[in-house]
């Protein structure tokens, strides 16, 4: 049966509650409401109140009742509505969550895993479309993972559940209802996909992509045109995993293509782009045969909401294209 | 206004009288014991950080150190009846919680030393000490941070239908914060077992209460949220210990939340390097008179339960269990370098920071 985005994230969490009664879902209207996007829908009809927990209008508390819960053995899997409200939380997230098990040597730990929507191209402004994993991705102490096909929304939710650590589960609201990637996702209760690890979506040994979330799509098809153009096969890594990153997909495709283009939605300076190129340009230096190039929002402090201020912050297949092409002719 | 309580109450009951927070003179007195448990246990709490302070001052150990000397009262009457599995959610000031608790003297001092032997093995401030046999949360820097992580321990004991409660402490400046509030709000919406202990020494560190709010008395932010909110003085330990244990009852039989505020005063400055000129001699000599261990001293004097000899005897059993816990911090080494990529995770990191593999072109 071919499944969303959605269903599949709706599916892991359905699952786990039934499997673990300690996991628990908090934040803002997923109980009553089944959350804002529909993501957590019947679950407050099937585990109750007590399960499926309408908090205050507050993420700090969100977070932080989830730290301490998870601290008192239990699983909880709180929601930030979109990553554009987090800023209250994080102090919970980066001085608490990412900080507990390495200032208590080992004896006090969170795992817990929270959930959070993000990403643009929908016309949601500058407070409704944001990208901030990188600042995730910046704390050593979170597992930060951002699925960007079905299966893996469902498997990597059901591994970060089970996960003895903290993550944040980055959750694209473009990718939802996108039918273009609904696909069969394994049923088996106990799927659980890797948490840790790079995947290669379509191999290529001209140039390397590495992207993630719903850049994935303009990738894959910007692959595909560059083979029709040119003929020269272009490697896609889907992402996945932000921190900790993975050191040896990347730089072992770059030792097969010689050649790396970075796509992000986030901005350019910092971005998650800025610590592969790094890695890339220490770990496989020898291999690269044309400059590393980075297909980013520009440095703007949010994401405009009307569609040609939109459309100029995006990254998209034309502006992949572009690069591609400049990489490949380098 | 401060509650004096004049006749002590019994810890276990909960008071009829106890949801409007007031407490109730009908209960039966303390014990003898709790009183003179109560006073040794303050005694001692002094002598512990007296002792911190000067090893600190001696540069015996480096970092700072954050002593809660004048609060003994409120950390006794708190933490004095907690069970091993109540959780301490303490400031960055209650490093004397642990002891209270019931954490070794051995341990305590290596946290001071930061040796291995030390519950966080040497990574946090010597002040800061957590103990997880004891369900003490490590603590953060932050303000009303681990307030925060203990509400949501509330929340898992009230979803595992124990009978566990947590005592969450801060200061009068963590008031000001907004995490503060969203942590009182969510325990009152969700009636959570948590009393929330408000120290208010008057100075967050060199700023006025005056300037973190204009109640005069903390406690009354806890009408905001539906619960009941005390001012207590918190240098009369036993008032201290009747007001807590009401409290306490009342979160351990599931009637919820409360808000106490302390009224005290530290003796020192906010840390070991603060000579704490921002407040005048006359306030600091007006507070040392009100010194709770004094007080309590005189109130078991009228009870004719103390002694000067037994005082004695306190301070010198205790002040060789001391020599013995730092002799034994001192001895114990310091982490190797390496264990700094340790507990990170609950997987290995070293190879990741160790081994990073080069690649050579494959085409």
């Amino acid at each position: 049966m071919s499944v969303s985005y959605l269903d599949a994230i709706n599916a892991a969490l359905n699952e786990e509650m039934r499997r673990d009664p300690s996991v628990f879902i908090i934040g803002e209207d997923v109980g009553v409401m089944g959350g804002a996007f529909g993501v957590t829908k019947g679950l407050y009809e099937e585990f109750g109140p007590d399960r499926v927990i309408d908090s205050p209008l507050a993420e700090g508390i969100i977070v932080s009742s989830s730290i301490g819960a998870a601290m008192a053995g239990m699983r909880p899997v709180p929601e930030i509505q979109f990553v554009d409200f987090i800023t209250p939380a994080m102090d919970a997230i980066t001085q608490q969550a990412a900080k507990l098990r390495y200032r208590s040597a080992g004896a006090q730990t969170c795992p817990l895993t929270l959930r959070v929507c993000y990403g643009g191209g929908t016309g949601g402004g500058m407070y409704h479309s944001q990208t901030n994993t990188t600042w995730f991705a910046h704390e050593p102490g979170l597992i930060v993972v951002a699925p960007a096909t079905p299966t893996d929304a469902k498997g990597m939710l059901k591994a970060s559940i089970r996960q003895d650590d903290p993550v944040i589960y980055f959750e694209h609201k473009k990718l939802y209802r996108l039918p273009a990637i609904k696909e069969d996702v394994p049923e088996s209760a106990d799927f659980l996909s890797d948490l840790f690890h790079c995947a290669v979506r379509r191999p290529g040994k001209d140039a390397t992509i590495v992207t993630y979330g719903f850049m994935l799509q303009p990738s894959l098809q910007a692959a595909e045109k560059i083979a029709e153009e040119t003929g020269a096969s272009i490697e896609v890594i889907d992402l996945r995993v932000l921190n900790p990153l993975d050191h040896e997909t990347i730089p072992n495709s770059i030792a097969k293509t010689g050649r790396l283009c970075i796509v992000q939605e986030d901005h350019r300076t910092l971005g998650i782009g800025s610590e592969i190129a790094a890695t890339a340009a220490e770990l496989a230096f020898d291999c690269l045969d044309a400059p590393i190039l980075r297909v980013a929002a520009p440095d703007v402090p949010a994401i405009p909401a009307a569609e040609p201020l939109e459309q100029f912050y995006m990254p998209d297949l034309p502006k992949i294209m572009t690069a591609m092409r400049q990489l490949l002719q380098y | 206004m401060a509650t004096k309580v004049k006749e002590p109450a019994a810890p276990a009951a909960a008071p009829k009288s106890a949801a409007n927070g007031r407490p109730n003179s009908e209960n039966p007195l303390i014990s003898d014991d709790k009183l003179k448990q109560i006073y040794s246990t303050m005694v001692k709490c002094r002598l512990l950080e007296e002792r911190a302070r000067t090893l600190k001052k001696q540069a015996r150990f480096k970092g700072n150190y954050y002593a809660a000397v004048g609060q003994e009262a409120v950390a006794v009457g708190a933490g004095i009846d907690l069970r091993p599995e109540d959780t301490v959610a303490p400031s960055h000031r209650d490093f004397i919680l642990n002891f209270i608790k019931g954490v070794p003297l051995e341990i305590m001092f290596s946290q001071l030393y930061g040796r291995v032997t030390s519950p966080d093995k040497g990574r946090s401030s010597p002040a800061h000490c957590g103990y997880a046999p004891l369900n003490i949360i490590t603590p953060a820097s932050t303000i009303a941070a681990q307030l925060n992580i203990g509400t949501g321990v509330a929340l898992a004991n009230q979803m595992k239908k124990n009978d566990n409660v947590v005592v969450a402490l801060s200061g009068e400046g963590s008031t000001s914060l907004g995490f503060w509030h969203e942590a009182l709000n969510f325990a009152g919406v969700r009636n959570l077992p948590i009393v929330y202990i408000c120290q208010n020494n008057l100075w967050a560190e060199s700023v006025s209460v005056k300037l973190q709010t204009r109640v005069d008395d903390i406690s009354l932010k806890a009408t905001g949220y539906g619960f009941p909110g005390i001012t207590v003085d918190g240098n009369d330990a036993v008032a201290m210990y009747r007001v807590a244990q009401e409290a306490i009852a009342r979160a351990r039989s599931g009637g919820g939340p409360t808000l106490i505020e302390a009224k005290t005063y530290r003796w020192y400055g906010h840390s070991e390097i603060d000579p704490a000129k921002y407040r005048s001699a006359e306030e600091v000599e007006e507070w040392k008179a009100k010194d709770p261990n004094a007080a309590m001293e005189r109130y078991l004097t009228g009870k004719k339960l103390f002694s000067a000899e037994w005082k004695q005897q306190i301070f010198d059993s205790f002040n060789k269990e001391l020599d013995a816990a730092v002799e034994y911090a001192e001895k114990q080494p310091q982490a190797q370098p390496i264990e700094c990529l340790d507990h990170l995770y609950s997987f290995d990191v070293r190879g990741r920071e160790l081994d990073r593999k080069t690649c050579t072109p494959q085409y």
